[in-house]
């Protein structure tokens, strides 16, 4: 504990100096860029397949299936394979978040419409209308709301994606910060961190107005068509990734790769489970101390402010901070996944506390009891199953991560994949991905299960 | 509809921004440099006098990339988003094989470089034996003065990496492991001479209370090389550029490259590294 000072203190002050800042703008435009690329080209993928879903084409079944499995696979590994294939810069960080966020987008336009009322379409159909006047005049105008609602939150999702494809080469502000922290330059990593939470936060602000104005995600359009003009792959360049992709097959492990594979296994499991408990005890701590119902505003403001710094940061930044503090390993993932999830867990904790029923917490009250009694005896216990849930997704989604953190030099399989990519050894790398790949979706499925047969359904953050 | 919204606003200026940085972006040498902070200013800014001498040499824009890691600057000179690139001998040895890149020039130094062993004092580590039952970090996994010839050097000592040592961690750069051995996160390493060297000088590391205790025997290791595409005339300006470089004079960049003299380097240098990198099954 006695090094933390002189650790942290190699951070400050950090560098302001304008021509700094000024330095800095081409990547935050980069990032930007990115986003807003990528998502063009996820939402033109996304709306053909998602109406051919909602129309219940034939094929539609294969579709789904096709479309879940490609979004099982870690978005930060897609860039991986892109930065293979296309080469360092914008183009593949472009590209892995297009292919990414498209199946995501996709998936969801295609639940969203195969959810639309039947009758109105039926009586659309006996009319006599064909297919595309059917999805242009049924299907578009019954599900318009829910399509820009949720691509709204997904574009929140793909800026701070657009910001962690950098950390293994696909631009942008990422690609800057991994930089710096090799150079164990602290003090710009700093600037950096401020640079990154502002804009994020300015961000946030911009999703929610545009959640509740939709209509102007479609304002983004322009924007998102010039960054793929800026920045789409060259297309010199599918010659070479076709072959390179090529050397990717047949797909194999050497027996001392087999034999390291579950030790490295676990130890990915081991950063989720590890960041998910101290996340969440952490959590239960801050969740209380800033819920509007339990907590004094002086202690509760603070303390919002600090659980917002945490999760504006993505976990693989705090991965790449912590590695390159305290070495990598496991332990730093763990660290790292647990900082990002502690700032979300403790906002939704306290929100559970928050919109924990009335009546009993009153009729308690009203027997006299004192705010300690009411809080432990009816709020708390009435927030339980909510904080429980939330625990549960984020478990899910830490497993998720940590199989990208070892991309990074946290340990286990994304360490495995990552050294195999480092040397050239393809056939290992692709073994690990599609390793990753069926881990990834055995636990999507179970936490599906889960729900279905608890009838959970997520709360959104 | 869209002209009065301070949102609209702010997406026009951001197409704006895009199409200025795309306009400036007009085909200029892209030169990349593997991330290693031993022989490279990383930051955007940092890099900036780097890139102006080498525009005003070349007659040209040109664009620094540092990617990410090794991997990704050999890929770049294969699939042609790099036109040159900065490798350490094994990235280069790779790249030769994998794209027929073209060596052509280095320091001085660098044809007869050194990695040292490095340890605290307090671990009581006095040479390579000694590391038996120890953890040990090596440096980037691709890097020759990090991986490549430590791990000879262990092996030619009897030191078996897998078996004797109680765990090894690859931390990326030198850098890395100059702090990971500074902080007690593993007990010794081994690195670039020049890096130790130099943060030992800015007081990042303590050098006091450290100790190396092997040196390797020389190596060839960092080379400037070119896509073997790229024109013979824009090889030739590239090399010429650094080979003019003088101490005194361009002080500034020589710092960034952290050399005093180039010379012109070939392919024959790295039949040593190319041996040993078969040898070890990195190659």
């Amino acid at each position: 504990m006695d090094s933390l000072w002189p650790l942290l203190s190699a951070f400050f002050p950090p560098v302001l100096t304008p021509s700094y800042l000024r330095a800095l703008l081409p990547p935050v435009v980069e990032t930007l860029g990115l986003a807003a690329g990528s998502m063009f080209l996820a939402f033109l993928i996304s709306l053909p397949l998602g109406i051919a879903a909602g129309l219940r084409l034939p094929g539609t079944r294969p579709l789904l299936a096709v479309l879940s499995a490609v979004r099982a696979i870690p978005d930060l590994t897609v860039a991986i394979l892109c930065v293979i294939l296309f080469g360092v810069g914008p183009g593949a960080g472009l590209l892995a978040l297009a292919i990414y966020y498209g199946a995501v987008v996709a998936k969801m336009f295609a639940d969203i419409l195969r959810t639309a009322p039947r009758p109105p379409l039926e009586a659309l159909a006996a009319t006599g209308a064909r297919r595309l006047q059917l999805a242009l005049f049924g299907l578009l105008p019954l599900k318009r709301a829910d399509l820009l609602t949720y691509g709204a939150y997904e574009f929140e999702s793909a800026l701070r994606a657009s910001i962690v494809v950098g950390a293994v080469g696909g631009g942008g502000l990422g690609s800057e910060l991994v930089g710096s922290l090799a150079a164990l330059d602290f003090p710009r990593v700093t600037t950096q961190l401020i640079v990154l939470v502002t804009v994020v936060a300015v961000l946030d602000q911009l999703a929610v107005w545009l959640r509740r104005h939709p209509r102007w995600l479609l304002a983004l359009a322009p924007l998102g068509l010039a960054a793929l003009a800026a920045y789409a792959p060259r297309l010199l360049a599918f010659d070479h990734a076709l072959h390179v992709f090529g050397e990717m097959f047949p797909p194999r492990l050497t027996e001392r790769d087999w034999a390291a594979l579950l030790p490295r296994l676990w130890e990915t499991a081991w950063m989720a489970l590890a960041g998910t408990g101290g996340a969440v005890l952490a959590a239960a701590l801050f969740g209380a101390l800033t819920a509007r119902n339990l907590a004094p505003p002086w202690l509760a403001w603070p303390l919002r402010r600090l659980m917002e710094v945490l999760r504006s940061i993505p976990e693989v930044v705090w991965g790449l901070i912590l590695i390159a503090v305290a070495g990598v390993g496991p332990t730093a993932g763990a660290a790292a996944l647990g900082l990002h999830s502690a700032g979300c867990l403790a906002r939704l904790f306290a929100e559970s506390l928050e919109n924990a029923p009335r009546a009993p917490q009153l009729a308690i009250a009203g027997t006299g009891a004192s705010a300690v009694v009411v809080t432990a005896w009816a709020t708390v216990p009435l927030a339980l199953g909510p904080v429980a849930v939330h625990s549960l997704f984020r478990l899910e989604w830490n497993l998720r991560m940590a199989t990208v953190m070892g991309l990074i030099g946290a340990g286990g399989i994304g360490q495995a994949l990552y050294d195999a990519q480092q040397l050239f050894f393809y056939r290992q790398m692709m073994a690990y991905i599609l390793i990753t790949w069926v881990l990834v979706a055995l636990v999507d499925n179970a936490s599906e299960a889960l729900r279905r047969r608890y009838k959970l359904n997520q709360i959104p953050a | 509809m869209f002209n009065s919204s301070p949102a609209a606003r702010a997406v026009a200026a951001l197409c704006f921004l895009l199409t200025i940085e795309n306009a400036a972006a007009a085909e200029p040498l892209r030169v990349g440099m593997i991330p290693d902070a031993g022989a490279t200013q990383v930051s955007v800014e940092q890099k900036a006098p780097l890139q102006k001498y080498l525009e005003q040499q070349m007659g040209m824009p040109v664009k620094l990339v540092i990617p990410t890691s090794y991997n990704a600057t050999v890929e770049g000179l294969g699939n042609g988003s790099l036109d040159i690139a900065y490798f350490g001998g094994l990235t280069y040895v790779k790249a030769h094989e994998r794209y027929g890149a073209v060596p052509l020039v280095q320091r001085d130094v660098d044809q007869q470089f050194q990695a040292l062993f490095i340890t605290r004092k307090a671990t009581g580590i006095k040479s390579l034996a000694d590391l038996k039952g120890k953890t040990f970090c090596f440096g980037d996994i691709n890097s020759t003065s990090g991986h490549l010839f430590p791990y000879l050097a262990m092996k030619q000592a009897g030191i078996s990496v897998d078996a004797d040592l109680k765990s090894t961690r690859y931390t990326g750069s030198h850098a890395a492991t100059a702090q990971a051995v500074a902080a007690g996160v593993c007990d010794a390493g081994s690195l670039d001479e020049t890096v130790f060297k130099s943060m030992v000088a800015d007081g990042k590391i303590p050098g006091e209370s450290m100790r190396v205790f092997f040196t390797t025997p020389p190596f060839a290791d960092y080379v400037w090389a070119a896509r073997k595409d790229l024109s013979p005339a824009l090889q030739e300006k590239f090399s010429a550029a650094l080979l003019r470089l003088q101490p005194g004079r361009d002080d500034a960049i020589l710092e960034i490259l952290r050399g005093e003299h180039y010379v012109k380097a070939d392919d024959a240098e790295y039949d040593d590294v190319r041996k040993v990198g078969k040898e070890l099954g990195l190659l």
